[in-house]
């Protein structure tokens, strides 16, 4: 009787919020205005004002990724890492001192299909600091000596990353899923595609990707865009445009035709950290929203359908959560959790059961209701900051969507019925031939990967990609 | 969590320019209900939410032996049903309302933190009232959740060596004082407790007096206020909480302790033990901390991992703390570089600083570090709850947030000389290596 009486005092709860929702036309959140240019060399520069702190965040993207590396895996990475240290007119001293003694942050990386730059700054200090950021893209000179210490602290970082298996199964499922496709290629690199790697590497990789065109700049914070167009057109005009070169060419990956496991040893493991996954969605498909709407119920939000049974119901895991991991050509869906060696069978089992419900049980409107108001209230809190609106800008230019996405999100999210979600799920969430990483201890956990399909076994010391 | 914060303020001492966004002491605005619950709220209408956070003042130094754990675990207990709203009902609830949450527990407070749309500030008071007022302990719920608990500790020791090595060093340093034992507490702990126990920890620390509520965001002030009389003035106060009287004693020698596990190459943690978050040191403190380790132009950075190549990575860090806790350095070792030989050479930079002090330089890049951090902070509604709370419950009061630019103006580098010689001392130390081989 109680029960009864809770539940429909929830209900009515929810009652009132779908109602004072639907009465609401104006959206909560619009993306603030910002500019664009297009300089004569390709390079694209976003242009955002935000006065209320006397801050500059600055994000830069390359199209130079590991999708080139070709079978120097890790040579991205190391490029981009490396921008930083040193350029024809600062030492990596100079741009250390004085990026440190001005408090100001300053990241550069290679990633999987692209490649830049990351920076935080006072705005008093942007006469500083965008000379030497300009100098970093546009000049850096990768001297044999830095490049052969950020090749060795990468070498042992290699190591010390598989002494946390949440820090490196992301890379063995990249490589399992992928397999030979360029989305496939270890960024971080392995200790045989890293040995050989000089500093003429980088400079030649360099030299071919790091192009103006295709790569753009966003620039958010405390200043003028008149005055702020002048600084930066003057100083990237000075990035010459190079020939167009043969890019890495992306062919879809092949789908795998069975269920597969790979289960990576691990002879001391206290737990099972695992994915289970299949084919993803690039970020521009045009069902994106939709796709992360479903993906908010069943695997996103704390209540989620995954976590709620493998966590909140049975206590098997401390989390347990579902995402679609995107990249500019392809994408893949993820569930990732971890759970006790002797838990490993009831976890897969559950986490199977979920997928499985998704797909055979209908979508009621309240459940997707809260997906929904859940996507729209936690949306305006992702765009405060001045890196947040930097990062934004970014994805937008590599990514292909615009500032719509923003302006339209609360109408385009309350836009999926539960007719669409039924569609949604049946197109993009997968179910059959399920992918699988484990890393545990295989001793123990072997005769339970079998039960799911065929089990590649390799060590956790040996190389990523080596022997599958 | 460490925050690093200076107000605006600041920016006025040290540069003389003008700033657009006027953080001041009076826009925290403050009043306490009869039962002892202070509130601090700061009006914020950049974006259409909110939020809500609960620092209560208890956490695993309040614990004892039997029941390590117990406050963590208790965090995880208060999202678990109370009277109106049950179990599992608070997230969904909240969730369904475009709101989220999580929580916190260090060795001196837990935190409960609420993100909302702005229009459900009710809904919230409804929610964090029920919870405070009339928590359900389900014993079918207490162990479901206790293999939660179980699995947080488990991966937490599967995925950081940090974990373990910090545990046997700080176990070492504090012998008698509770922050003896680590944060999620014993695993045999984990698995004993009681139904009653935590009955106990509810009443005695979950009371409104004991907590502190700070909330930002696009609500106003009165409104606030009207609804913590509504919803929060109801709840009793209980007796204060007892003291944690124990003092650790002085250390009279350097500890030393070593711990096995398969890793790549050795780590390093050395503790010093130095006055709690509210001494006077502080500040110097914390400048010390910055020269070291802040950026890889940082004396331990630049010398350690980029010079000699002895490290692949160097940092210090000093948390928040009630009582006397520590300072510590963390390394880890290059390629074929034993641990005790890294150590000497962080000895060899302590020793400089102590011989010869920080450059006037060092000093000034602090104070701009430390503004940028603070920009940063208060850039998100988020970050200013976070800040707000801390300098409430660490420092003495919200306003000594404000009161911090004089602090680290007031730091010299004579300052930072006086405290490393004074805290570095090798009988004040507690040196933790945690390699494959400890055999040899």
């Amino acid at each position: 009787m109680k029960k009864n009486i809770k539940s429909i005092s929830i209900f009515l709860l929810f009652v009132t919020t779908i109602c004072s929702a639907s009465g609401q036309n104006k959206p909560r959140y619009q993306l603030p205005n910002f500019d664009k240019v297009q300089l004569a060399n390709g390079l694209v520069i976003y242009f955002m004002e935000k006065h209320d702190v006397p801050i500059i965040s600055l994000d830069a993207i390359v199209p130079a990724g590991a999708v080139n590396d070709g079978e120097q895996a890790g040579l991205a990475s190391l490029t981009g890492t490396c921008l930083k240290c040193g350029t024809k007119s600062f030492t990596k001293k100079e741009i250390e001192e004085r990026f440190d003694f001005l408090g100001a942050d300053l990241h550069t990386y290679g990633s999987n299909d692209n490649a830049g730059l990351s920076t935080k700054f006072a705005a008093k200090d942007k006469d500083k600091l965008l000379p030497m950021i300009k100098e970093m893209l546009v000049n850096p000179v990768f001297s044999e000596e830095d490049f052969d210490k950020e090749k060795k602290l990468t070498l042992i970082g290699l190591d010390q990353a598989k002494e946390s298996p949440g820090a490196v199964i992301g890379a063995y499922w990249n490589k399992f899923f992928y397999g030979k496709n360029i989305y496939g290629n270890v960024v971080s690199g392995t200790v045989s595609s890293l040995t050989p790697l000089n500093a003429n590497d980088a400079r030649n990789f360099y030299t071919k990707y790091y192009n103006p065109a295709g790569s753009a700049i966003t620039i958010v914070g405390d200043f003028k865009t008149g005055d702020m167009k002048a600084i930066l057109t003057k100083l990237f005009s000075e990035w010459k445009k190079t020939s167009p070169v043969a890019r890495a060419v992306y062919h879809a990956e092949a789908v795998p035709g069975n269920a597969r496991i790979l289960l990576v040893n691990k002879d001391d493991a206290l737990e099972t950290t695992l994915y289970i996954g299949g084919a993803g969605i690039t970020r521009n498909n045009p069902d994106y929203l939709a796709v992360q709407v479903i993906n908010t119920f069943f695997g996103d939000k704390f209540t989620s359908w995954m976590n709620n049974e493998l966590r909140i119901k049975s206590g098997l895991t401390y989390g347990a959560g579902s995402y679609f991991d995107y990249n500019q050509k392809t994408g893949s869906f993820i569930i990732s959790t971890h759970t006790a060696n002797a838990t490993t069978k009831a976890t897969i089992d559950k986490a199977l059961e979920v997928i499985n419900r998704l797909h055979t049980q209908a979508i009621d409107e309240e459940t997707l209701s809260s997906a929904k108001n859940y996507m729209i209230g936690m949306s305006p809190p992702q765009y405060q900051s001045t890196d947040q609106l930097a990062g934004l800008l970014i994805r937008m230019f590599w990514y292909g969507f615009d500032a719509s996405y923003i302006n339209n999100f609360e109408v385009n999210v309350n836009a999926v019925t539960v007719v669409k979600a039924d569609q949604i799920i049946a197109k993009y969430f997968p179910k059959n031939n399920l992918q699988f990483v484990l890393i545990g201890k295989a001793s123990e956990i072997k005769p339970v990967a079998e039960k799911y399909g065929t089990v590649t076994l390799v060590e956790l010391k040996d190389d990523i990609g080596k022997g599958f | 969590m460490k925050a690093l914060n200076i107000c605006i303020l600041f920016v006025l001492l040290v540069y003389g320019f003008k700033v657009n966004a006027q953080l001041k002491a009076s826009d925290v605005r403050s009043f306490t209900l009869k039962n002892g619950m202070k509130f601090l709220v700061m009006e914020d209408n950049s974006i259409p939410n909110a939020n809500m956070y609960l620092f209560f003042k208890v956490g695993s130094r309040n614990e004892h032996n039997g029941i390590t754990g117990i406050s963590h675990f208790f965090e995880h207990m208060m999202f678990n049903g109370a009277k109106k709203y049950g179990h599992n009902q608070l997230d969904r609830v909240e969730e369904f309302n475009g709101g989220t949450n999580n929580a916190y527990t260090t060795e001196n407070i837990t935190a409960y933190t609420d993100w909302f749309p702005a229009s459900k500030l009710g809904l919230l008071f409804d929610i964090e009232s029920d919870r405070m007022a009339n928590l359900a302990f389900d014993t079918a719920i207490i162990e479901s959740e206790r293999g939660v608990v179980h699995s947080e500790w488990r991966t937490d020791f599967e995925n950081s060596p940090w974990e373990p090595i910090g545990e046997a060093v700080t176990a070492a340093a504090f012998e008698q004082h509770p922050y003896h034992w680590p944060v999620l507490g014993y695993e045999t702990d984990i698995l004993h407790w009681k139904k009653s126990d935590l009955e106990k920890y509810f009443k005695t620390y979950y009371a409104p007096n004991n907590c502190v509520a700070v909330i930002t965001g696009n609500v106003t002030f009165a409104e606030v206020e009207r609804l913590a009389k509504q919803y929060m003035e109801p709840i009793p106060a209980q007796p204060p909480p007892p003291l944690v009287h124990n003092v650790e004693p002085r250390q009279n020698g350097e500890r030393r302790v070593m711990v096995q596990r398969n890793v790549t190459t050795p780590y390093l943690m050395i503790s010093y033990h130095v006055p709690a978050t509210r001494d006077s040191d502080y500040y110097a403190l914390d400048v010390l901390n910055q020269v070291l380790s802040n950026g890889h132009s940082s004396r331990l950075y630049a010398s350690l991992v980029d010079q000699q190549q002895l490290a692949t990575d160097v940092s210090t860090g000093m948390a928040y703390s009630f009582d006397p806790f520590t300072f510590n350095i963390y390394a880890q070792c290059s390629d074929s570089i034993k641990a005790t030989y890294l150590e000497k050479a962080i000895y060899l930079e302590l020793d400089k600083i102590k011989k010869d002090g920080i450059t006037e330089n060092e000093l000034q890049k602090v104070k701009n570090t430390k503004l940028m951090n603070f920009y940063s902070q208060v850039e998100t509604i988020n970050g200013k709850s976070g800040t707000i709370g801390d300098y409430e419950v660490f420092f003495g009061g919200y306003k000594k947030m404000f009161d911090a630019p004089a602090e680290y103006n007031k730091v010299t580098v004579a300052d930072v000389q006086r405290v490393a010689n004074k805290y570095f001392r090798k009988s004040n130390r507690t040196v933790g290596i945690l390699q494959t081989n400890v055999e040899d």
